[in-house]
């Protein structure tokens, strides 16, 4: 500690003092991973700062305005239309909608793929259409091998993810599955299991990690498997692990959907989409799967 | 138990007060009163829609106080109806339409009624708009009229506007209830007490709407759908109080409407009022749709 100060006070009239303030509240700053000087072996080096990045073009930013309002525009119309845009009696009626299809490259660019490397794994994933451009074929190379920095004790999953949709002027639109209770899944898969995970994305930040999640068994093989999973059966997370208070999903405000792989077992992986549907069953009437019994009764 | 005896407490403080402090004293018990109740699933949005509230509710305590403050630091004295300072009457104005859920602070409204149950969304869209109107009543004289109107036009449209296209009833309406608050502040300035006829009546019909909903546990539209079946004369109650609350005559909905068009034609304001009639059947639209499902629909 004497000697970062000495060394601090050499070299205050220089131009490292931003670095001499980092060795000295390194030790303070050393459990946070936002402000760690250490740069993880899968993370990308750093980037610009914003203000680097700004592009101050009047032109850019007249034409990115006239976008953004003739999405305004577009979702004005789409307000006198119904809700999401689509007339109401479609909305009262309906049982069933897909949401995503994967027939070209465009319905695959609404999908991000993240794996492990991410933090220094040795995971693989990939993500294309598969033959005659009837699916999306989500496959890769499952590693569990640990980085090796000193923090990390687990790895190994992949994962695909439904981009966030965005409105006018980049702000945030949810999709309202209100009128289903079912997530209905055309997959063809290699007998490993998956996770499903649906994202709500909270108002408060003390809520974004909150993740309601369920699995997927699937079946390899040649034939196609239809998988029904009800809503209810979906149970509540928090930064990967299962809470003990738990929720039902409320279906008006769902911003993403995802797939992860992640059973501990190392080697190849594939999994192929046709589509992903909503289904109103009216079979299924189950509220919620957990924990319905009163948990603080009188004694 | 003791949450309903804070707000009855808080309500009573703050309508029966003349000095400002026992009103923000009253609107500070009543926000604390209604936390528990809306948070008491623990549901993330509910926790979500009691934060909101409160961080909402505690902003515009803040203003109402400041706005206080400022009147007694200017006039030396700490009444509510003697409102002269013209910055305390803008920051109160502002205070209580963020209280209220005017436009254009009215975006935590629909979001908090969403997250809570119906007794709760009841008490929220009656109960808790008590004291801030009452506060609006007593300062009335000093109030900028400019001001107040264009909030009540923004209201009323945008009221209307946005509940077109919920699906959610709850979200429908907390929108109802931010137009039927752009009616009541439209008439505040030239007569008061058509404003707080307004709020009583529309008190009375909406809670109608909320006890209907509650006993047949309707959420959202589509269940609304089936309710019927469930209780056919209460479904016919619900579409007249309904209709009642869209302003068509002769239900008891279109008096407030009709009294308060007079007055601002008697006012020499006939563009006002047409404007905002106008803007009501943008809620008569998505009214007779709430009706059209609860009662003239089969269920697919």
């Amino acid at each position: 500690m004497t000697m970062m100060l000495l060394n601090s006070a050499s070299l205050r009239g220089g131009c490292c003092r931003h670095e001499t303030l980092l060795q000295l509240l390194g030790p303070l700053l050393s459990h946070s991973k936002l402000y760690s000087s250490y740069r993880r072996p899968g993370a990308e080096p750093e980037k610009k700062t914003l203000w680097q990045n700004a592009d101050f073009s009047f032109k850019k930013g007249f034409d990115v305005l006239k976008t953004q309002l003739s999405l305004l525009k577009e979702e004005t119309q789409n307000h006198l239309v119904g809700p999401e845009g689509r007339p109401f009696s479609e909305y009262l009626l309906e049982q069933t909608r897909v949401l995503w299809q994967f027939r070209s490259q465009e319905d695959l660019n609404k999908w991000i793929i993240s794996s492990d490397v991410e933090i220094g794994g040795k995971s693989e994933v990939y993500l294309k259409l598969s033959r005659n451009n009837q699916g999306a074929l989500l496959y890769g190379t499952l590693n569990t091998e640990a980085p090796r920095d000193g923090e990390t004790k687990y790895s190994g999953y992949c994962s695909m993810r439904a981009k966030p949709r965005l409105g006018s002027f980049r702000r945030k639109k949810y999709y309202d599955w209100s009128n289903f209770n079912s997530l209905y899944l055309r997959v063809r898969g290699d007998g490993r299991p998956w996770m499903v995970n649906i994202y709500t994305d909270p108002y408060f930040s003390h809520q974004k990690d909150d993740l309601y999640n369920y699995f997927m068994f699937t079946r390899g093989g040649p034939y196609w498997e239809e998988i029904k999973i009800p809503f209810s059966k979906f149970f509540l997370s928090s930064r990967g692990r299962v809470q003990d208070s738990q929720h039902p999903i409320w279906l008006d405000k769902i911003s993403t959907l995802g797939f992860t792989i992640g059973d501990k077992v190392d080697g190849p992986f594939q999994l192929e989409i046709d589509f992903i549907g909503l289904l109103n069953d009216r079979a299924h009437t189950e509220e919620f799967a957990y924990e319905m019994y009163d948990k603080n009764t009188p004694v | 138990l003791i949450s309903a005896t804070s707000l009855l407490l808080g309500t009573s403080i703050t309508i029966s007060s003349n000095h400002w402090m026992m009103a923000w004293v009253g609107l500070e018990i009543n926000t604390l009163a209604i936390l528990p109740l809306i948070s008491k699933s623990h549901h993330p949005r509910a926790i979500e829609a009691s934060t909101k509230y409160f961080l909402t509710q505690a902003a515009a305590s803040t203003l109402l106080l400041f706005s206080s403050m400022t009147n007694a630091w200017f006039s030396g004295q700490w009444d509510i109806t003697q409102l002269t300072h013209p910055m305390s009457c803008v920051l109160l104005t502002t205070a209580i339409s963020i209280k209220l859920g005017l436009v254009p602070f009215h975006f935590w409204f629909p979001e908090v009624l969403q997250g809570s149950t119906m007794t709760t969304c009841l008490l929220l869209a009656t109960v808790m708009k008590f004291p801030p109107i009452t506060l609006f009543f007593l300062t009335s004289p000093s109030l900028n009229p400019t001001l107040l109107s264009l909030m009540a036009i923004a209201s009323a449209a945008l009221g209307g506007w946005m509940g077109l296209n919920q699906t959610q009833i709850r979200k429908v309406l907390a929108f109802s209830s931010i137009a039927h608050l752009g009616w009541m502040t439209i008439i505040l300035i030239y007569s008061p007490n058509l404003t707080l006829t307004a709020f009583y009546l529309y008190t009375v019909t909406t809670s109608a709407i909320f006890f209907i909903l509650n006993t047949t546990n309707t959420l959202k539209l589509s269940t609304m759908m089936t309710a019927w079946t469930k209780i056919p004369p209460l479904t016919t109650i619900f579409m007249l109080t309904l209709l009642s609350l869209a302003g068509l005559p002769p239900l008891t909905g279109f008096l407030p409407k009709w009294l308060i068009i007079q007055e601002l034609t008697k006012q020499g304001l006939t563009i006002m009022a047409t404007t905002i009639t106008l803007l009501s059947l943008l809620g008569l639209f998505f009214y007779l749709r709430l009706a059209y499902c609860a009662t003239i629909t089969l269920p697919p």
